[in-house]
């Protein structure tokens, strides 16, 4: 029945010029009054659907109809005339301006033809907060106000401008429990007024809640759609996490010995309050891959960014053997045998106005057996690059060539070639093969493998159930900026047992997570 | 898009605001042209062109004319030393536009020490030279550590030092360091034997300071691409965080970047002053640091292509001031000419179509390379 | 001695007076970089306004006609900057020395080819062209001029100092009260959020750059039409660039605006009455520019220990955690 779907997405497919498809033949029908949730693991394609709801992106194939009628959203101005809000993660609000102010930008009340009218911008704003129970300060700035309400007016400024399906990207990463209780609170308001809510999330306990209905998406397909009540959070766990290929990675057993890494109580609360990081310690030993299992957010880029001095925790100690590595100069953790495989490789991985030589020697341009005095060898130079390309298999004219021209598996092996080949003792991989080509992929995972067999430590952080489970030789699951889970022989794993404890299902005792700590 | 491709885009681009800076001056000089008719008018735009584009290096009757080249060269001595100095610290992405007043320090202090030190000669030159290298990279200390550590803008700072600079040797030469018997303000002359010598004995100023300049260029392209320093540097100004996160010093190498562009500035000054006077009597900012900037966009950053790039400047601002001698058009124009080929040479969306154009040709014949590629191993295989 | 001096009416009298065309520009920086546009090329636009100004003035024989064209030459100035900045995209920072360039240079040229001067010839300025009957005319104030003190240094100003310190408070009122305002702000701020509720961005930027070069310009009529007596080479003399540190210093805003533009004409007036004792001016010249650089230090210090005191609430494009 056409009638009662208010927004129905048909046969979605989405693939980038890079060849990635984000979304496969997916099939999204919503009900007219409904909270209807969007759920699956990072890189699941839950955001790239929603984007092409709202006119952010079109649909490479597929059909889109809304209120019964097919609808072509080239933009979001056009979403908008349709009656599609979206709130997003990162705020398009301008923090200086009066929550009021935000409300009405784009279509100020004016007064005598020149002049803003507060007045009734601030009546605008009160009657809408009104009317969703939605409160706002009209007249506090928006830099002032807690992230709670900065959330609630975006939903108001959807609502103003028409909006009677509203498109929620996970709205609750950023609010503390308190805050999410109050949201929720709003949205159950808004459903009883006729609006229709979708929810894109990864949190299950909060989808069973307050949904009606969920859509799960995985790899980019559709899993199907439920009813909320009828389901159990495990079987939902087993739906939105899991493998449809398992992928065996070839290693023999790891040997581990003596602890490189040793992380003690690391706490931090970031500028908005939120705890992400709480009471973490782990330790790393030589020769193993431990990896870090969870969905994005849960405070692994927060760890990360500690030990490699991106950000500072509030307490707690980080050693790489025996020596404290927090708050020093990146020059100075990597002397101590630290290397980064950065998340963001077109950020801090790699300079793209540079050549793929430029980019090889960036962390070893004063070493000796490069220079020559004050001038570089560049024989010595040409050789290592020619090397180091060679051994990476990097796909590339020549190492003069601009790394901005190379495919983002072979910048990858760039930045990897890199990264490994500085003699390190201690390697921190962060979604090393996220978003490459399979061939590029396979060979990075072979390299970290045989690095730590010879010896080194290497702390895996991946959001890729498969590489996280099939690499690591143990793996640690983080949930709300704790460690969940520590398992010492990943063998043992089974995807069911990943999903509960990455979603916030279980949660082991202290006493097993603690058997993290080797010392 | 592949290197040789890369580099006629560049070319073409080059030369198209080249032509269109051309255009306009043609224009203003056809308002300047004496003439009542239309004729007449044109007729004396087309002789100062030709003063503009064929005067600078041949005479009149054709043959060219090797006192004009020294001239030329040796006008290009102070502006490649401050392209130099603006395409170190650009690469850093640091907009110090402190040349200006640089040169005109190094200068002074060069001159200084021309007068006063009892140095002999051979020591002399090199040591007021290297004096005016030196405290000019001492000054960019200011604007260079006030904005690693405080943030505030170099540009502004570098700015504001300019203005300083030249009103405090304003002062010292109309007060205590004048030589009151002259006409026109001015020091005392240097002493003989602090003069660099001339490298050619026909009229022109070229002193051996021009083969200074070329040795420096040579070393400044030797820094920024084999040295370790100038590596950071470059790095740094194409991703900051890039640099940090690979463990370069970045305040440091900040620092550096306009301490050795003060250095290089000082240097063209007091090089310029030695080999061309015998007293100093600038009394305002000279204006080769705004030159210097034009200079090291024209060769986009890269200390090599300086040379010829202010050969270009100085051959088209000879042609201006023959211009202003023979046909009553003002010598700024070179100012209106640099303005607009810096404009258009600086715009990226500059005939960014055709670079567009040149991208997918690439593309398409990689493609059809590819495909033929495939086919034939294919076909090998059968 | 030196504070019997300064406690004239006098003094303070030429401080507002030499206040004005620097509170003009950077008035006019405050607008542009509230949409967040650097113009570097404000001192360019003042020297070609100045000379327009002044030239139509003479032409034309009336003042308002050529602070009209001063007005509209910056205007003119500025969306050509906006063109090559933002549609052409050439470094703003490089446009603006552009426009520098061809303020200084491509004035003097105009003047020279006017005056029919080139080589050879005495410095070309337009300045015995601008009389007195052609100067901006100042306005004794009715009954403020015969209050003692107060009335001495409030009254007998140019108008145009009367309309910059107005200005002040216009601006502030643009900015803050009215929808172009809130568009300004916004694309400065977060572009995306504007764009996300149909602002274009592109439009308010020459907007903003535009009304940059209309102050800038009426800066420029000032200082040929009222501060010296026709345009000259180099008079502006930095100014364009004392206006971006004074809207650095003065925090971005209207009134800091005006507080620090004070300053540097308080700096300049003391300058010039020391040289008067006797003290060389070119000691004294440098001193505005000195205090330029100590202001820009001080803000920055206290921006330094604000930012530390608090927690940062430039976190609002940031969330907790990725998708």
């Amino acid at each position: 029945m056409a009638e009662e779907y208010v927004v129905e997405m048909k046969g979605i497919t989405k693939v980038y010029p890079n060849g990635i498809a984000a979304n496969q033949e997916v099939d999204l029908s919503v009900r007219k009054g409904e909270i209807h949730a969007l759920m699956g693991e990072n890189g699941a394609g839950k955001s790239t659907l929603m984007k092409m709801l709202f006119g952010l992106e079109q649909p490479t194939s597929g059909e889109i109809w809304v209120n019964g009628e097919k609808v072509n959203l080239t933009s979001p101005t056009v979403a908008i005339s349709k009656g599609i809000g979206m709130v997003h993660q990162h705020f398009m609000l301008v923090p200086s301006l009066t929550v009021a102010e935000n409300m009405v930008l784009g279509m100020v009340p004016k007064k005598s033809g020149m002049f803003i009218d507060s007045k009734k911008a601030v009546e605008i704003t009160k009657e809408y907060a009104d009317k969703f129970n939605l409160h706002v300060d009209p007249d506090a700035k928006v830099m002032d106000i807690p992230v709670g309400m900065k959330q609630k007016v975006e939903i108001l400024k959807a609502l103003v401008r028409g909006a009677k399906i509203l498109i929620l990207d996970e709205p609750t990463a950023v609010l503390t429990t308190q805050e999410t209780t109050e949201l929720f609170k709003e949205l159950v308001n808004l459903k009883k007024q006729g609006y229709t809510i979708i929810f894109i999330s990864h949190k299950l306990n909060e989808i069973m809640q307050i949904t009606d209905r969920m859509t799960i998406l995985r790899g980019g397909r559709s899993m199907g759609v439920y009813n909320t009540q009828d389901e159990n959070p495990e079987k939902i766990s087993r739906l939105m996490v899991g493998r449809d290929v398992v992928l065996k990675v070839e290693k023999d057993k790891a040997q581990p010995t003596d602890v490189v890494l040793r992380v003690r109580d690391l706490e931090y609360v970031n500028e908005w309050g939120k705890k992400m990081l709480d009471h973490v310690s782990l330790d790393l030993r030589k020769g193993e891959i431990l990896g870090i299992a969870g969905v994005e957010g849960n405070g692994q880029k927060e760890l990360v960014d500690m030990l490699f001095h991106l950000n500072t925790p509030n307490s707690g100690t980080v050693e790489v053997n025996g020596e404290n590595i927090l708050g020093i100069t990146q020059r100075k953790i990597r002397e101590k045998g630290v290397s980064l495989v950065p998340e963001d490789r077109m950020l801090y991985g790699i300079a793209d106005g540079g050549t793929i030589e430029e980019n090889l020697i960036s962390d070893r341009c004063g070493a000796k057996h490069l220079n020559h005095g004050p001038l570089f060898d560049m024989k010595a130079i040409h050789e290592e690059s020619d090397r180091l390309i060679k051994d990476y298999t990097v796909l590339c004219k020549s190492r003069a060539q601009q790394v901005k021209m190379l495919s983002g598996g072979n910048i990858q092996k760039v930045v990897v070639a890199r990264e490994f080949s500085n003699d390190p003792k201690l390697i921190i991989a962060d979604q090393p093969t996220r978003g490459i080509d399979v061939g590029a992929t396979e060979f990075i995972r072979k390299k970290l493998v045989e690095l730590s067999r010879s010896g080194i430590a290497v702390l895996l952080v991946s959001a890729d159930l498969n590489e996280v489970m099939e690499l690591s030789d143990s793996l640690i699951v983080m949930y709300g900026g704790r460690i969940a889970a520590y398992f010492e022989d990943t063998s043992d794993l089974n995807d069911e047992m990943m999903g509960e404890y990455m979603l916030g299902l279980k949660q082991q005792p202290a006493e097993q997570i603690g058997r993290v700590c080797h010392e | 898009m592949n290197k040789r491709r890369s580099l006629i885009f560049s070319i073409v681009r080059g030369l198209a605001a080249i032509l269109i800076a051309l255009a306009v001056a043609t224009l203003l000089i056809y308002i300047c042209a004496e003439g009542d008719t239309a004729a007449d008018k044109g007729a004396q735009t087309l002789s100062a062109l030709h003063q503009l584009l064929v005067g600078p290096a041949f005479r009149s009757n054709g043959a060219l004319s090797t006192k004009n080249l020294c001239d030329i060269l040796a006008a290009m001595i102070p502006i490649t030393f401050t392209g130099l100095a603006t395409c170190v610290m650009f690469s850093a992405n640091q907009f110090n536009l402190g040349a200006e007043g640089g040169i005109m320090l190094g200068a002074f202090t060069s001159a200084l020490c021309a007068i006063y030190l009892p140095l002999p000669g051979g020591i002399l030159p090199l040591v007021s030279v290297l004096a005016g290298a030196a405290i000019v990279a001492a000054m960019m200390l200011i604007p260079a550590v006030l904005k690693t550590r405080l943030g505030v803008s170099e540009m502004v700072c570098s700015l504001m030092l300019n203005y300083v600079v030249m009103y405090i040797i304003k002062y010292l030469l109309n007060s205590h360091l004048a030589d009151k018997s002259k006409g026109q303000i001015q020091t005392y002359e240097f002493q003989s034997q602090s003069l660099i010598p001339q490298m050619v004995n026909n009229g022109s100023k070229l002193s051996w300071g021009f083969a200074i300049a070329l040795a420096f260029v040579v070393l400044t392209a030797l820094f920024m691409y084999r040295t370790r320093w100038g590596y950071a540097i470059r790095m740094i100004g194409i991703n900051k965080d890039f640099a940090m996160y690979s463990g370069i010093k970045v305040g440091g190498v900040i620092v550096l970047s306009q301490v050795l562009g003060g250095m290089l500035a000082g240097m063209g000054g007091g090089l310029e002053m030695l080999g061309r006077y015998n007293t100093y009597s600038w009394s305002a900012l000279p204006g080769y640091g705004w030159t210097g900037i034009t200079v090291a966009i024209l060769a986009g950053n890269n200390p090599i292509f300086v040379p010829l790039a202010a050969f270009f400047m100085a051959y088209l601002d000879k042609g201006c001031s023959l211009m202003s001698t023979y046909s009553n058009v003002p010598s700024q124009l070179i100012d209106i000419i640099q303005a607009v080929i810096f404009l258009f040479f600086a715009a990226e969306q500059f005939l960014s179509h055709y670079r567009q154009k040149l991208v997918v040709k690439s593309t398409q014949e990689e493609m059809k390379l590819k495909e033929a590629a495939a086919s034939a191993a294919e076909g090998s295989a059968k | 001695m030196l504070l019997k001096m300064i406690f004239t009416s006098d003094f303070f009298f030429s401080v507002l007076r030499i206040t004005a065309p620097i509170l003009l520009a950077t008035l006019a920086a405050v607008i542009g970089e509230k949409a967040g546009v650097s113009n570097i090329g404000l001192e360019g636009i003042m020297m070609i306004s100045a000379l327009f100004g002044s030239l139509t003035a003479y032409w034309s024989g009336s003042w308002a006609v050529g602070v009209l064209v001063a007005l509209l030459f910056g205007i003119l100035v500025s969306l050509m900057m906006g063109f090559f900045a933002f549609n052409l995209k050439t470094d703003i920072i490089l446009t603006g020395i552009a426009v520098n360039m061809i303020g200084s240079g491509g004035t003097l040229f105009l003047v020279k080819v006017i005056t029919n001067s080139t080589e050879g010839k005495a410095l070309a300025s337009t300045t015995s062209l601008i009389t007195k009957s052609l100067q901006i005319p100042s306005w004794n104030i009715p009954l403020i001029k015969n209050i003692p003190v107060v009335g001495d240094i409030l009254s007998g100003h140019c108008i145009l100092t009367y309309i910059a310190f107005l200005l002040v408070f216009l601006t502030w009122v643009l900015l803050y009260r009215t929808p172009l305002g809130l568009n300004i702000r916004s694309v400065g701020e977060n572009p995306n959020a504007a764009a996300s509720v149909g602002v274009s961005v592109l439009k308010i930027k020459y907007i903003a750059i535009a009304i940059g070069g209309a102050l800038s310009g009426l800066g420029g009529a000032f200082m040929s039409m009222y501060y010296a007596m026709g345009w000259s080479q180099d008079m502006v003399a930095g100014r364009g660039f004392i206006a971006l540190a004074a809207q650095a210093m003065g925090a971005g805003e209207p009134l800091g605006a005006m507080l620090s533009a004070l300053v540097f004409g308080f700096a300049q007036a003391l300058g010039i009455k020391v040289s008067a004792t006797g003290v060389d001016s070119n000691l004294v010249s440098p001193i505005p520019y000195l205090v330029t650089i100590l202001g820009l230090v001080v803000f920055a210090l206290v921006v330094r220990r604000r930012i530390r005191r608090q927690h940062s609430s430039a976190a609002l494009q940031e969330t907790a955690s990725d998708k």
